[in-house]
């Protein structure tokens, strides 16, 4: 489903991702942890496009990404990856203009060319399945963080993405509300839903993720199921990293 | 010394026999072709030359219009008055906006370099005027004693022949003091800011009436010549014009409608000579043609010896102040929403373009912020016409107004697009929208609502920019006010009421965009 081979980023001089290589299957849900400034979340958003690179390639399905692809020259090629890959932000990025059923029904609507009656049963279907059904008319600013999340999500899921990338979900909220979006994407992942997760819950790389890869200057230091790299961990970061965790 | 006037005909005569003829384009056959003539003056120069028919305000009168009318029965078409900017008018004469320029216009070398003159249609001089209560300004010769006192303050209209010889009379021992309007000079010299005035002798004979407290001090001095200007080798056209005026000369004519305005004086004597030896010209056929007496009144029929004041001038002039105020809406409102647009087009451009359109995209900012638009206006009216492109004064007027505050309104978007997080459009992008779907539909739409304020405050300024459209010959409000007060001196009310124009235009804008704001607010990120 996601591909990604040699991966290699850098900015300026400065190399972020030295050759980064891993698959992704239909159903599979994969966290990435490591410590901050590791490139986990410049990998991220390398895989849908908001990021050039320099080495290597990503493949979508069947669609392709190279250090060749431009903003411009490949619009068409990076908006069908898109449509493929959905994102959630840290800082969640509603649209502040809009109310929260048209933050979900927006995309659907100018990019799906849905009906509005039929984007809107969608949007209304998922606003119900994080929590949100009675906050249809209401404007972003009116939400808790929390809140902002759910609809943030909703807003991706809508599209029905074969893939949703998670770009630490959960660490601009409070203990509380990041449990209840924690949650939420457990209930997505036991649905099947395909995921990249980056994040610092050790939760829910343990509990949920098939797939656990420690990212460490630019390395995937250390990957494999949860019961491995926590259990069992091999390289001198991985184990310095859960130790600092476990500090915590 | 702009004004050094010619001490003799001769000279001017034979500047015109000299000077080679360069144009090509034969105004007098145009002039018979459409049976118009036009020529142009600015009524902003009042009385007696062209100045608002009292009781029709839209309509203009004065010597200069008795005249041009009946030069346009001699060559049997109509004699069209064409309004626009007094010190513009040979740049009027240069794109060819008008045939002629009737309009006080002094006989000077700099000016016979550019244009071709005809022979004089009036014989001016210039007149010192004095408060009589102040027995302190009795002769020319007072004008440079301080005795004790400050020196001696006088007032003249700034570039005309009263300033050049009151700047060299004066030589220091004075002070001399320039204005913008020809009878400004006279109201303060009545309400004592000033000592004294120098006025071309028609304005001191037309205005005597009005202006009692004022007398006139000693004989008038300094003789020149008001003549009518074409485009440079428009000979066809002068010999017409110069044949006309010697018709006028001899047949009374001119005596006639000098008389009607009260500025027939001893002086005009001079013109019968001047046109006997027009026969250098060469239109000596003309004094051969019988013509008919006509029957204008001989006495003063035009006077102007009561002034308007309070409610009267409201009555009176508020339907023309008006309708001048509507021309001031029609062009912010039509000249706005495309400066809007294209600013908007800009930022857009600067910010999200290729890079390739950021360099003169950034270039067109910068000149047109950097120049003024009365510049711009008069490059697009008074230049392109030189490389075939006419546009007409109501559409260069819309196209200056939105061109240059497109400048502006560019620079207020590119920051109100600036300040809309990355992370938006990113958000848009992982959606699957292209970036023009997420400019259209994201990030254009939350930087609209944070430019209102801004924006709204340049539409204000715009109301009022639009005055700078007189150069370009349209009367919107500010030059309607100025050509009203010229010809009332009611300048106080009339500046009232102006002033309850601009603000008739500008309030409800305050008010519309204050509930804009606070309806879009709602929708904002706290």
């Amino acid at each position: 489903m996601i591909t990604i081979a040699n991966l290699v980023k850098r900015f300026g001089r400065t190399e972020i991702l030295k050759g980064i290589s891993f698959e992704v299957r239909k159903g599979e849900v994969h966290s990435i942890i490591g410590p901050s400034g590791g490139g986990k979340s410049t990998f991220l958003r390398c895989i849908n496009g908001l990021e050039p690179f320099q080495g290597g390639e990503i493949r979508v399905g069947d669609r392709v990404l190279t250090p060749a692809t431009g903003a411009r020259s490949d619009a068409r090629l990076l908006e069908g990856v898109r449509r493929q890959v959905g994102f959630v932000f840290q800082q969640f990025n509603l649209f502040p203009h809009l109310t929260v059923l048209e933050n979900v029904i927006e995309a659907p609507i100018q990019v799906l060319k849905l009906k509005r009656s039929d984007a809107i049963g969608r949007a209304e279907r998922l606003l119900a399945r994080v929590g949100l059904e009675a906050k249809h008319r209401a404007y972003p600013r009116d939400l808790s963080g929390g809140q902002q999340q759910r609809v943030a999500i909703a807003r991706a899921l809508v599209m029905e993405p074969a893939a949703i990338l998670f770009d630490e979900p959960t660490s601009a909220l409070d203990p509380v509300m990041a449990g209840e979006i924690l949650s939420l994407m457990e209930n997505l992942a036991k649905d099947g839903q395909t995921m990249i997760v980056v994040t610092h819950s050790m939760g829910f790389a343990r509990n949920v993720a098939s797939q656990v890869h420690v990212f460490a200057d630019g390395y995937d230091v250390e990957s494999g199921p949860p019961s491995t790299v926590f259990g069992d961990p091999r390289h001198a970061t991985t184990k310095s990293f859960l130790s600092q965790i476990a500090k915590d | 010394m702009r004004h050094r006037l010619f001490s003799s005909l001769a000279g001017c005569i034979l500047a015109g026999l000299v000077l080679p003829c360069t144009a090509s384009a034969d105004a007098l056959a145009d002039i018979r072709k459409t049976g118009k003539m036009l020529w142009g003056g600015d009524q902003e120069g009042g009385g007696p030359y062209v100045f608002p028919i009292e009781s029709n305000p839209s309509q203009v009168t004065g010597f200069e219009v008795d005249f041009a009318n009946r030069i346009g029965e001699y060559l049997k078409v109509k004699a069209e008055f064409t309004q626009g900017q007094w010190d513009k008018m040979p740049d009027m004469l240069r794109t060819e906006k008008i045939h002629a320029i009737i309009n006080g216009y002094e006989l000077t070398r700099e000016r016979a370099e550019i244009m071709d003159a005809t022979i004089p249609y009036y014989v001016y001089a210039l007149q010192l005027m004095g408060r009589r209560d102040n027995p302190r300004i009795d002769s020319w010769a007072s004008l440079r004693k301080s005795a004790g006192w400050a020196r001696v303050k006088i007032g003249v209209l700034n570039g005309s022949a009263a300033e050049a010889y009151a700047r060299t009379y004066c030589g220091g021992l004075c002070d001399v003091v320039s204005y913008d309007g020809n009878t400004d000079t006279m109201r303060e010299v009545e309400t004592g800011k000033l000592d004294a005035t120098i006025e071309d002798t028609p304005i001191a004979s037309f205005y005597a009436p009005r202006f009692g407290a004022l007398r006139r001090i000693e004989k008038p001095v300094q003789r020149g010549y008001y003549v009518i200007y074409v485009k440079k080798g428009e000979t066809a056209l002068l010999q017409a014009l110069n044949e006309a005026i010697v018709l006028m000369v001899r047949n009374g004519d001119l005596e006639r409608i000098y008389r009607r305005y009260g500025i027939w004086d001893e002086q005009q004597a001079e013109l019968a000579g001047i046109a006997g030896s027009g026969r250098f010209y060469g239109y000596f056929r003309a004094t051969d043609v019988k013509v008919e007496r006509n029957q204008m009144p001989t006495e003063e029929s035009v006077r102007v010896d009561t002034r308007k004041r309070g409610w009267q001038i409201v009555r009176d002039y508020s339907g023309i102040l008006i309708q001048s105020a509507g021309m001031t809406v029609v062009l912010s409102c039509i000249s706005f929403p495309l400066a809007i647009l294209v600013g908007l087009m800009i930022a857009i451009g600067r910010l999200y373009g290729r890079s390739w359109l950021r360099l003169p995209l950034t270039a067109y900012v910068e000149f047109l912020r950097g120049t003024p638009v009365m510049l711009q206006l008069y490059f697009i009216f008074f230049f392109l016409p030189e490389i075939g492109v006419k546009v007409p004064a109501f559409w260069t007027a819309i196209l200056g107004l939105a061109i240059n505050y497109s400048a502006y309104e560019s620079e207020i978007y590119r920051a109100g697009l600036q300040a809309i997080p990355k992370g938006q459009m990113e958000a848009a992008l992982s959606l699957g929208m292209s970036r023009v779907l997420a400019l259209r539909r994201i990030i254009v739409p939350q930087a609209v609502r944070i430019v209102i304020p801004p924006v709204v405050n340049d539409f204000i300024a715009l109301f009022k920019d639009t005055s700078v459209c007189s150069v370009v010959t349209i009367v919107e409000l500010t030059k309607r006010f100025s050509v009203l007060s010229m010809s009332t001196q009611a300048t106080v009310e009339l500046m009232g009421m102006t002033a309850m124009l601009y603000l008739a235009m500008s309030y409800p804008m305050s008010i519309a965009s204050r509930r804009i704001e606070k309806r879009l607010g709602l929708e904002q990120q706290a």
